[in-house]
């Protein structure tokens, strides 16, 4: 009896030992074979964010892709839906609930603008869903997504730099060429993107002795900029901010040279676009915005990224691109590292939340690592519009 | 200063035009068209389209876009309107009406995609759009440290002379004759021999091609062309013009679509551009507080 029992212990315990460590291993190639990691992208494929949003969309796809084909992440394929919010806050939310409870998603990717991410990252933190941010370089996403709350979100992540740094290395980098000695806001009151990057433009420019002569702000949905584009260019500024986006920047840009003005264009985050670029035409040419990506940069996993996203969709990739196939990756590294059981839903998010923390890859963004925080440090690239739908590198900034 | 008086006659004109149509069908039928505003910004759309999806000259794309304008008039009038006054409906019962086709139109406009039911109307979903360059002539002045520009010049001179033949026509020919009594008093109108339900269809036809050249002139003059131009730029600030200027006078119309261009610019200069909305809702309620005809209009008489 007694020796029936150590056997049976004894048996017991090298089958817990077998199942521990091949459980327990998690980088094992194929334990997750069979199952679905399932993800879900809230992003503006219409609307004023419209022009980002597919960029978006087709590098995460293309990672999707990529990683499939190699055979998922430890044997599983991931699954991405992308929903369209329409650029409208309401409905990001509602979308987002969707793929939180209905989809049961393992974690989520979006919103596209910061203006969204103001209602669907507390969303996700509240219902302790991981989600990362591939676009929103407003203020106050992370590390805390439940402004004016300080308490740090622990489920919001962003791959995308914020404009709290990339404004103020434009301004800097422009500064130190040119020397301008005054300057025109003009922003979109009524987005928090615009109105967020308008008030790091304010607080940036005394620095660099840029006397900001005014801000004119309008709405967002205003056809005629006629107004306040004459009542900025009145003035002879050095330099005009534009912090909007969706079709705002090139319609300012137009108008201003319509009417005569030869100064400098100085942006955030909304120009770096090809959509934005073309629109902009021959006025845009020079325009000057700093970016978390540039097409010709040297890091090892860009040239293979520019290349096959060209032969996927037949156009370059730009920087939304860039930060949408980064983030696929990123998920996809922390969940190989996860141990997923794919049987326990709220702790499998948790556990693609630690892993997401300790993630470090080479992207085409660079090497890639979450601050603690939860925000990114990488490389800037000051660049600038060539007026023909496409961009040129002004400067490299690295990180401090 | 100079430059911003030239942005409020443009913007002037565009409201004005657009009042035109909105003050035409309520003098004579009583009630508001709330798909005037779909009408201009479905003028626009199918402009674009037919210049950049379907490859057609831009001026045989302006005709057509007017004339898709006018027709969308007719399905107001039989669609919306006649219905409902067969049956005696209240008023409010053709307001909600042309609300609802209002927004059939601008959701198929924001449904067409390629690929999709309506990708003949437009493809570009709910995402603004502007005439490639080239498209049309569009010369640039500088005089005197003004800019002018040749697309919102042009809209100038368009808009004084249909408004002058409209005046004319409404003045001194059988038809406007007809269209002013069946405005006047309907049942009378009948008894004189007038085919009321033909001058009502007519009313919408003039009010909506009308209509659709405002949104023509207005995306391509100012490069914006998109499923919400008509809510975001004309449909609130149309009622606050024919309010300015007296809910079924077309001079009133005029005057108010001027004048609101007027105040919205000087607002932006002297008040700082935050308050460009409101002061034209400020100047809407001003009026009616003091003025409730508007400057034109009749005395508002007892309904007993």
């Amino acid at each position: 009896m007694r020796r029936l029992r150590l056997g049976s212990v004894l048996v017991a315990a090298i089958i817990a030992a077998a199942c521990g460590s091949a459980g327990g291993g998690g980088t094992n190639g194929n334990s997750y074979a069979g199952k679905t990691i399932k993800l879900g992208a809230v992003l503006s494929i219409t609307g004023a964010g419209g022009v980002y949003g597919p960029q978006s969309r087709d590098g995460m796809n293309l990672a999707v892709e990529q990683i499939n084909k190699a055979g998922g992440v430890n044997g599983a394929q991931i699954s991405l839906i992308v929903a369209d919010d329409a650029s409208l806050q309401a409905q990001s939310a509602q979308v987002a609930q969707t793929m939180i409870q209905s989809d049961q998603d393992l974690a989520l990717l979006g919103p596209t603008l910061s203006n969204s991410a103001v209602a669907v990252h507390p969303l996700a933190e509240n219902q302790k869903i991981p989600i990362l941010a591939v676009s929103t370089t407003g203020i106050n996403i992370v590390p805390n997504c439940n402004f004016p709350s300080t308490v740090a979100c622990r489920y919001v992540f962003r791959d995308s730099l914020g404009e709290e740094t990339a404004i103020p290395d434009n301004i800097q980098s422009y500064a130190s060429d040119a020397h301008p000695a005054t300057g025109v806001l003009l922003v979109a009151q009524d987005d928090k993107f615009s109105s967020d990057g308008g008030k790091i433009v304010q607080a940036t420019v005394s620095k660099y002795n840029i006397n900001l002569l005014k801000t004119i702000s309008f709405g967002k949905n205003e056809a005629d900029l006629s107004p306040y584009v004459t009542t900025a260019v009145g003035l002879h500024p050095d330099v005009i901010f534009i912090t909007s986006l969706g079709g705002i920047p090139a319609k300012i840009m137009i108008e201003a040279r319509k009417q005569g003005w030869q100064g400098q264009f100085l942006g955030g985050n909304g120009f770096n676009t090809a959509t934005v670029s073309k629109n902009a035409g021959a006025a845009g040419m020079g325009a000057r915005s700093a970016s978390a990506w540039y097409l010709g940069n040297s890091f090892p996993s860009n040239a293979e990224f520019v290349t096959a996203f060209k032969t996927a969709y037949g156009h370059d990739p730009d920087q939304f691109a860039a930060q949408g196939y980064t983030g696929i990756n990123v998920i996809a590294d922390a969940a190989k590292r996860a141990n997923l059981t794919f049987s326990d839903l709220a702790g499998d998010r948790d556990k693609l939340r630690a892993a997401m923390e300790t993630v470090n890859i080479q992207s085409p963004l660079g090497p890639f690592q979450f601050t603690s925080t939860h925000d990114v440090k990488q490389t800037v690239w000051v660049i600038k519009m060539d007026g023909a739908g496409g961009f040129t590198l002004v400067h490299e900034i690295k990180p401090s | 200063m100079g430059q911003q008086i030239l942005n409020a006659i443009f913007i002037g004109s565009i409201y004005a035009l657009f009042a035109v149509g909105y003050t035409l069908v309520f003098g004579v039928l009583d009630i508001l068209n709330l798909a005037h505003s779909a009408v201009f910004t479905l003028g626009a759309a199918v402009t674009y389209t037919l210049v950049v999806n379907h490859g057609q000259s831009f001026w045989l794309a302006c005709v057509v876009g007017i004339l898709v304008a006018a027709l969308m008039g007719l399905v107001i009038e039989y669609v919306c309107l006649r219905p409902l006054r067969r049956r005696r409906a209240p008023p409010i019962a053709a307001l909600i009406s042309t609300i609802g086709l209002a927004l059939i139109i601008i959701a198929a406009i924001e449904q067409g995609r390629p690929g999709t039911l309506f990708a003949w109307l437009w493809v570009d979903g709910a995402n603004p759009v502007t005439m490639p360059p080239g498209t049309f002539p569009n010369p640039t002045w500088h005089v005197a440290g003004l800019t002018l520009e040749g697309s919102k010049l042009a809209v100038i001179p368009i808009s004084v002379v249909l408004m002058l033949v409209l005046g004319y026509v409404m003045r001194f020919t059988q038809v406007g004759r007809a269209l002013r009594a069946v405005a006047e008093n309907p049942r009378a109108a009948r008894l004189m021999g007038i085919d009321v339900d033909r001058m009502i269809a007519l009313t919408l036809i003039i009010s909506s091609a009308l209509g659709g050249l405002a949104g023509i002139l207005f995306g391509v003059a100012l490069g914006d062309i998109s499923p919400y131009i008509g809510r975001d730029s004309v449909e609130v600030r149309g009622l606050a013009v024919i309010v300015l200027g007296g809910m079924g006078s077309i001079p009133g119309a005029v005057l108010g679509g001027y004048l609101l261009g007027l105040i919205e610019v000087l607002a932006v200069v002297l008040l700082g551009s935050n308050v460009r909305a409101g002061v034209a809702f400020a100047a809407l309620f001003l009026m009616l507080v003091l003025r409730p005809q508007g400057f034109f209009g009749a005395q508002l008489r007892e309904k007993v």
